[in-house]
C-alpha cells in the first residue's frame, strides 16, 4: 500500500488544479500577469518621461530685457515657446492653471551684475511639487550652459582660458571615486529589496486558496468526516495536504521566476545604461538560486496557513483569518529595505526577512553562500515546527467539530 | 457484536454558550456539556437498529464516537470485543460512515472519490476496480460514475456517499439521517440499501426522524434523550410499552416523561 500522505497528495493536487480561482492564483497570474504589468508599468514609464523630455514648454520671461542672452538662449530652443501674461503677480495662477509651464523675472540691476563680473538672480517660477515633471531640469540644462558661457568669458578676462586652467581654478581639488562596489552591487542593493517583497506575495497568494480550500474546505463540503474515518493516521493526513499546498506556492513561484525570467531574456536588450547591465549579469543560477531560498519560505507559509484554515469554521472565516498575515508577513521581507539590515550571523536566522536579505545579496552579486545553511536550518526547524502545530490541530476535537 | 458500554462524552462549554441561569440545563455542569451519559447499548450482528432521539439528543455524537472520530470522555465500545478506542485504525477499517450532512469532494468523478477512499483502506487497484464496477451496478450508479460530483443531484450524491461508506466493504454500518432532504424516490432507492446491508450481514446503526423507515427497516430501536438512553428494545416493544400503535406517539410518550422529569 502507498503510504497515505502520497494517496492524499496525489488527490489533493488534482483537486485543487481543477479550480478555476486556484489555477488563476497559481497559475494565469505568475505566467500572463507578471510580464503584462512589467510591460505596462515601464511601457508608460518610458511614455511618460519621452513625453516629458520633447514636450515644447511654454514660458514667460519678464524683464527680458535686463538679459537678453539669456532670453535668446530660451528663445532659439525649440523645446520652449515664449508666451505673454500680464504680470509677475500672475505668474503663480498661470502655472497652477496649467496655462503656462514656468516664469522667469529677471530684475533691472540682473544686468548691471552681470556686466560688473558679480553675480545676478533671477526668480524661477514652477510647480516644484509635479512628481515627473522635467520642467526644473530642462531650464537648468539652458541656464546651465548659459553660466559656462559667461564663465568661460569672465576667466578669459582674468587671463585663465585653456580648459585645463579653467578647471584648475574652479575645481582645486577633484574628488575621484574609486567605491568598492561595482554597479551591479550599487544597483542591486537599492533595488534588490524589492524583488523579494515581489516573490514573497506571489508565494503566499500561490500558498493561501490551496489552504483554505483543504482546510476550512473540507469543514465546509462535509468531507472531513469522512476523510478522518481513514485507517491511516491524522498525520499522514496533514503531510499530505502540507504537501499539496506547498507545491501551491512553489508552483506559483516557480512560474513566476520563469516568467520574469522570460521577460528579461526578451526585453534585456531594450534597457541601457546600468539598468541594462544589471539586468544582463542575472544568470539562470541567480534565478535557480532565489527558488531555492523561496522553498523554505512557501514551506513556512503552507504549514501556517494550513493551521489557521483547519481552525476556522468555513472559507469566509478562514479567508478573514488569513487576510492578515498577508500584511504580518510581509512586515520581514519590508526589513531587508532598511538600512543597516544586512546578511549576518544574526539576520541569517530571521525568518523571511533572512530569505529577502540573500534574494537582495544574490541580486548584487555578494552573496556569502555559508550563510544558505542557516538561513534553510532556520526556515525548516520553523516550517516543522508550524507542521507539527498543524498535526496536533488535526487531533483536536475541539477545532475538527468546532461550531 | 457491537456493544457500547456506560459511554460519556463531555464538551467543553464557551462562556457565551452556557445557558443562562433562568432556563438551566440539565445536560450543563459547570463548564461541560454532557453529551452523552452512560449509554448503554447493544448490536447484533446482522441487525438493523434504529437510533432515535430529538435534535441534539446525542445520536450525532453516539455515531461519531462509534466511528472513532471522537474519543469518549469514558466507557468503551467493542466490536467483537475489541476495545475500538484503543484500536482506532484497525476498527475504521470494519466501519462505514455516511450523514444526511455527508459531503463529496465535487471536483472529482464518483469513480475518482470512491478510488480515493479505497487506496486510503489500503484496497489493490484491481480489486478496487471490481469493487467500484460491483457497487456502481448495486446502487445504480453507472450513467453518473464519471461525472464530477457537483453536477450531481442529492439523490446521486447520497448514492455516492453510501458508495463510499461500503467500497472498503465494512462490517458495520453507521448511518446518520440518510434521507435527510432526499425525494421519495431517491429516499426509496437508499433505503433500499440498508435492506441489503441487513442480508448480506452487516450490523446498521441507524440515526432517523422518520418512523415509518423505524418500522419498514429495524430489528430493534433505541432512543436517546438528552443524553442518555430511554429506551432499548423492538418496535412491537415500543408500540406495547406505551400502547401506541402508531410508532410517533410511542416515541413522544417516551420521551416525554423524561422531559417532564427534568423540569
Amino acid at each position: 500500500m502507498k503510504a497515505g500522505f502520497r494517496i492524499v497528495f496525489f488527490k489533493e493536487m488534482r483537486d485543487i488544479l481543477r479550480d478555476r480561482k486556484t489555477l488563476l492564483l497559481m497559475i494565469v497570474l505568475p505566467i500572463v500577469a507578471v510580464p503584462l504589468l512589467l510591460n505596462l508599468l515601464i511601457g508608460f514609464v518610458m511614455k511618460k518621461e519621452q513625453e516629458a523630455r520633447t514636450e515644447v514648454l511654454e514660458y514667460v520671461v519678464f524683464g527680458a530685457e535686463h538679459a537678453p542672452e539669456l532670453a535668446r538662449a530660451f528663445e532659439t530652443d525649440s523645446g520652449f515657446k515664449n508666451v505673454s501674461l500680464g504680470s509677475p503677480d500672475e505668474l503663480a495662477g498661470a502655472i497652477r492653471g496649467d496655462r503656462i509651464d514656468f516664469g522667469l523675472v529677471i530684475p533691472e540691476q540682473a544686468a548691471d551684475r552681470l556686466s560688473g563680473q558679480e553675480q545676478a538672480t533671477i526668480e524661477f517660477h514652477f510647480d516644484n511639487a509635479s512628481a515627473g515633471s522635467k520642467v526644473e531640469e530642462r531650464v537648468k540644462d539652458v541656464v546651465g550652459d548659459y553660466n559656462e558661457e559667461l564663465t568661460a568669458a569672465r576667466l578669459a578676462e582674468l587671463g585663465v582660458s585653456s580648459s585645463r586652467e579653467r578647471r584648475a581654478v574652479l575645481e582645486p581639488v577633484r574628488l575621484e571615486e574609486k567605491g568598492t562596489g561595482n554597479m551591479r552591487e550599487v544597483i542591486g542593493d537599492r533595488i534588490g529589496g524589492m524583488v523579494p517583497y515581489f516573490f514573497i506575495a506571489f508565494c503566499f497568494m500561490g500558498v493561501v486558496y490551496p489552504a483554505i480550500h483543504l482546510g476550512a474546505g473540507e469543514k465546509e463540503r462535509g468531507t472531513l468526516e469522512t476523510l478522518l474515518l481513514a485507517p491511516i493516521p491524522r498525520h499522514q493526513l496533514v503531510i499530505g495536504k502540507f504537501l499539496a499546498v506547498f507545491c501551491g506556492g512553489i508552483i506559483a513561484v516557480l512560474l513566476n521566476l520563469a516568467s520574469v525570467g522570460t521577460w528579461l531574456a526578451i526585453k534585456a536588450g531594450q534597457f541601457r545604461g546600468v539598468l541594462g547591465s544589471l539586468i544582463g549579469s542575472i544568470d539562470t543560477l541567480d534565478l535557480v538560486l532565489l527558488a531555492l531560498m523561496l522553498i523554505p519560505v512557501a514551506a513556512m507559509f503552507a504549514a501556517l496557513l494550513l493551521s489557521v484554515s483547519i481552525f476556522a469554521r468555513n472559507s469566509a472565516e478562514a479567508s478573514t483569518l488569513i487576510s492578515p498575515f498577508g500584511i504580518v508577513l510581509i512586515v520581514p521581507a519590508v526589513l531587508a529595505l532598511l538600512p543597516g539590515v544586512e546578511l549576518n550571523g544574526f539576520w541569517a536566522w530571521v525568518p523571511v526577512t533572512n530569505v529577502s536579505l540573500a534574494m537582495k545579496e544574490l541580486l548584487k552579486g555578494t552573496m556569502d553562500y555559508t550563510m544558505l545553511l542557516a538561513i534553510f536550518a532556520s526556515s525548516t526547524v520553523i516550517a516543522g515546527g508550524l507542521l507539527f502545530f498543524c498535526a496536533k490541530w488535526f487531533n483536536r476535537e475541539s477545532v475538527l467539530f468546532r461550531v | 457484536m457491537l456493544q457500547v458500554c456506560s459511554l460519556t462524552k463531555t464538551f467543553r462549554l464557551a462562556r457565551k454558550k452556557r445557558a443562562r441561569a433562568d432556563q438551566p440545563d440539565p445536560r450543563e455542569r459547570g463548564r461541560w456539556f454532557h453529551a452523552l451519559d452512560g449509554v448503554d447499548l447493544g448490536v447484533q450482528r446482522g441487525q438493523v437498529l434504529g437510533l432515535l432521539g430529538q435534535n441534539g439528543a446525542g445520536k450525532t455524537t453516539l455515531l461519531r464516537i462509534l466511528s472513532s472520530s471522537l474519543k469518549p470522555a469514558s466507557g468503551v465500545v467493542l466490536c467483537d470485543g475489541e476495545d475500538l478506542t484503543r484500536h482506532p485504525l484497525e476498527i475504521r477499517k470494519r466501519i462505514g460512515f455516511v450523514s444526511g450532512n455527508t459531503g463529496l469532494y465535487g471536483r472529482l468523478t464518483a469513480r475518482e472519490m470512491l478510488r480515493y477512499y479505497g487506496k486510503l483502506h489500503g484496497i489493490a487497484a484491481a480489486a478496487l476496480d471490481e469493487r467500484i464496477g460491483s457497487l456502481a451496478g448495486r446502487l445504480d450508479m453507472s450513467r453518473f460514475l464519471d461525472q464530477r460530483n457537483e453536477t450531481l443531484s442529492s439523490g446521486m450524491r447520497q448514492k455516492v456517499s453510501i458508495a463510499r461508506a461500503l467500497v472498503h466493504d465494512p462490517e458495520i454500518l453507521l448511518f446518520d439521517e440518510l434521507t435527510t432532504g432526499l425525494d421519495v424516490a431517491a429516499a426509496e432507492s437508499v433505503l433500499k440499501v440498508v435492506t441489503d446491508c441487513r442480508e448480506e450481514g452487516r450490523t446498521v446503526l441507524f440515526s432517523t426522524h422518520h418512523m415509518d423507515e423505524v418500522d419498514q427497516l429495524c430489528d430493534g430501536v433505541a432512543i436517546l434523550h438528552e443524553g442518555r438512553l430511554c429506551f432499548e428494545g423492538g418496535v412491537d416493544a415500543m408500540r406495547s410499552q406505551t400502547g401506541e400503535s402508531f410508532l410517533d406517539k410511542a416515541f413522544l410518550k417516551l420521551i416525554r416523561p423524561k422531559t417532564e422529569e427534568t423540569q
